[in-house]
């Protein structure tokens, strides 16, 4: 081996049965990330993440941005998820400036996250398809999404970067007969998803590549500090929904899907679930919604935060999210800390792919609900 | 359940959408209806109005030049820039009017939420493509045109599936 290579780059020779494999970081099969697999024949010895090759420098743009014009570029790490990552962003910057939001405009906020919510798991779960093999479960995701993003985009005015969430509200009403056409389209979303379970969910060869593989136990999670999805496939119940709710959560009804095996396929099928409950909260939400009345707090030109430090975090579709604001008496924060769910369950990869089979390792690696652009931030 | 009742089961799932009508927008032919006339904004309730954000549309009658939309549009994609208008308003002194480079503007439509005077919205307009990115620059004269499109197509539930038409 040459000793002229950078760290990351070498390749460890350890002895002659056990070989070191790259994947990624090209895109297919990991995402823009590298995983560095030794691997004994068939076997994975061991498993090294390396993520960062898309870090984009959020939480030093945001130190240069006033609260408002840090909006579009946060939620440029999940794009497909952006009510969910603006959410926390703007509970933080409320309770720095102390801005009170208006009740229609909580309701309206909660509809657009879980939306978007379905938008995520829907687009994470044509990946889960394909990275299987199973292309059927590509297309018809993929094209279900698009009821969401319909709605997503009569109520902000754009298909994936909504930006609708602002510090104070969102920024504008819903439009007209928003009501009957969001329950119209949900209705059908809940019937066609339905129809996954013959083809994907109780489809022997999905079972038997998922089942068992990948197994983490109760206490792991736990240890491990993973989150969302990944933690309720384990057994454990939490979700901040129901723990810590913020805005209206308190007054909706839904239960948190929790599954006990711990196993790939828990941890795909507890998405798949959650989004009925999505569909649930939607209708609710909708139904308990003022009808009339303010959607936003105008905010001064260039608000100033005090002296002062918060942290709020929301359950996105990947788990925990949460932002660590510092001000300091200036129109722009002092320091912006986004904690991301998918970098904490990131670190589950070496302890689950140790002794699976090669072929095992792309339904272990996305069952985890990760994201690379947003782990990176 | 058995294997192979099993992907019997997952077949059959599939082969039933043969009968089932097709989903997928057929774009150029068909475009998807938006609601309203793009984003705007209303002076009464201080929220915007929703709509499709697309291309901006300049009035030039309430235009004051007063750069509140450039320098919203600072650290965001500084896409906006002011240039000099040959023309005379009342209300704009310094002849100077917002000039939009459609290669960096991220449709995020905060200066329309800055713009005090209601002169500048977004419409229906979504088909920039150009051959030349000098093309993409759009001065106040193209933003003040009103696009014509023909949009007529969303999605459609019945019991029979969804499609667009």
């Amino acid at each position: 081996m040459s000793t002229q290579l950078p760290p990351g780059i070498q390749l460890e020779k350890i002895d002659d049965r056990i070989m070191t494999l790259n994947v990624g970081p090209q895109h297919p099969g990991s995402g823009h990330m590298r995983l560095i697999i030794k691997v004994d024949g068939d076997y994975i010895v061991s498993c090294d993440p390396d993520p960062g090759y898309v870090h984009r420098g959020e939480e030093k743009m945001a130190e240069y941005r006033n609260y408002i014009q840090n909006i579009p570029h946060l939620e440029r790490p999940v794009i497909h998820d952006s009510s969910n990552i603006l959410y926390p962003y703007c509970l933080a910057v409320e309770e720095l400036l102390g801005i009170e939001v208006p009740e229609r405009a909580k309701y309206v906020r909660v509809i657009a996250a879980e939306l978007n919510r379905c938008i995520y798991t829907l687009y994470w779960l044509a990946i889960y398809g394909i990275f299987l093999g199973h292309s059927t479960m590509f297309m018809w995701p993929a094209g279900d999404r698009e009821l969401f993003i319909d709605l997503l985009e009569a109520m902000s005015g754009a298909r994936v970067t909504h930006a609708y969430l602002v510090p104070g509200g969102v920024r504008n009403d819903l439009p007209a007969n928003f009501e009957e056409r969001c329950l119209r389209q949900v209705d059908y979303f809940e019937k066609r998803l339905k129809e996954y379970l013959a083809v994907f969910y109780k489809n022997p060869l999905l079972i038997s590549r998922t089942e068992g593989t990948g197994i983490l136990s109760k206490t792991d999670a736990i240890r491990l500090g993973t989150t969302g999805s990944v933690l309720r496939a384990s057994g454990v119940d939490f979700d901040i929904r129901k723990k810590e709710p913020y805005d209206v959560y308190e007054n909706l009804d839904f239960e948190t899907v929790v599954m006990k095996e711990g196993d790939s396929y828990a941890r795909s099928y507890v998405p798949y679930l959650e989004m009925f409950e999505s569909c649930r909260i939607i209708r609710d939400a909708l139904r308990k919604m003022p009808k009339s009345g303010s959607v936003r707090t105008k905010l001064k030109p260039n608000p100033k935060g005090g002296n002062d430090e918060v942290y709020k975090r929301v359950e996105s579709g990947r788990g925990a999210l949460g932002y660590y604001i510092v001000s300091n008496n200036r129109p722009e924060p002092y320091r912006v800390k986004i904690s991301v769910g998918s970098f904490r369950n990131l670190i589950c990869m070496p302890y689950l792919l140790k002794g699976e089979l090669l072929g095992n390792m792309p339904s272990v690696y996305w069952s985890l609900n990760y994201w690379p652009v947003e782990a990176d931030r | 359940m058995s294997t192979a009742g099993g992907i019997i089961r997952a077949l059959n799932s599939g082969v039933k959408h043969l009968a089932i009508r097709r989903f997928t927008l057929r774009y150029p032919e068909q475009k998807l209806k938006f609601v309203g006339d793009g984003f705007q904004f209303n002076p009464e309730t201080g929220v915007g109005i929703a709509g499709l954000r697309g291309r901006h549309i300049l009035y030039h009658e309430h235009c004051t030049g007063c750069q509140l939309c450039s320098v919203a549009c600072e650290g965001i994609a500084e896409a906006i820039g002011m240039v000099k208008v040959n023309e005379t308003w009342k209300q704009n002194k310094k002849a100077i009017m917002p000039q939009i480079d459609y290669g960096k503007c991220v449709f995020c439509g905060l200066c329309v939420d800055a713009c005090p005077f209601y002169a500048l919205y977004m419409t229906n307009d979504y088909e920039l493509s150009s051959f030349t990115k000098s093309a993409l620059i759009y001065t106040p004269a193209q933003l003040a045109i009103k696009p014509k499109i023909s949009q007529d197509v969303e999605i459609k539930v019945d019991d029979r599936g969804a499609t667009h038409g």
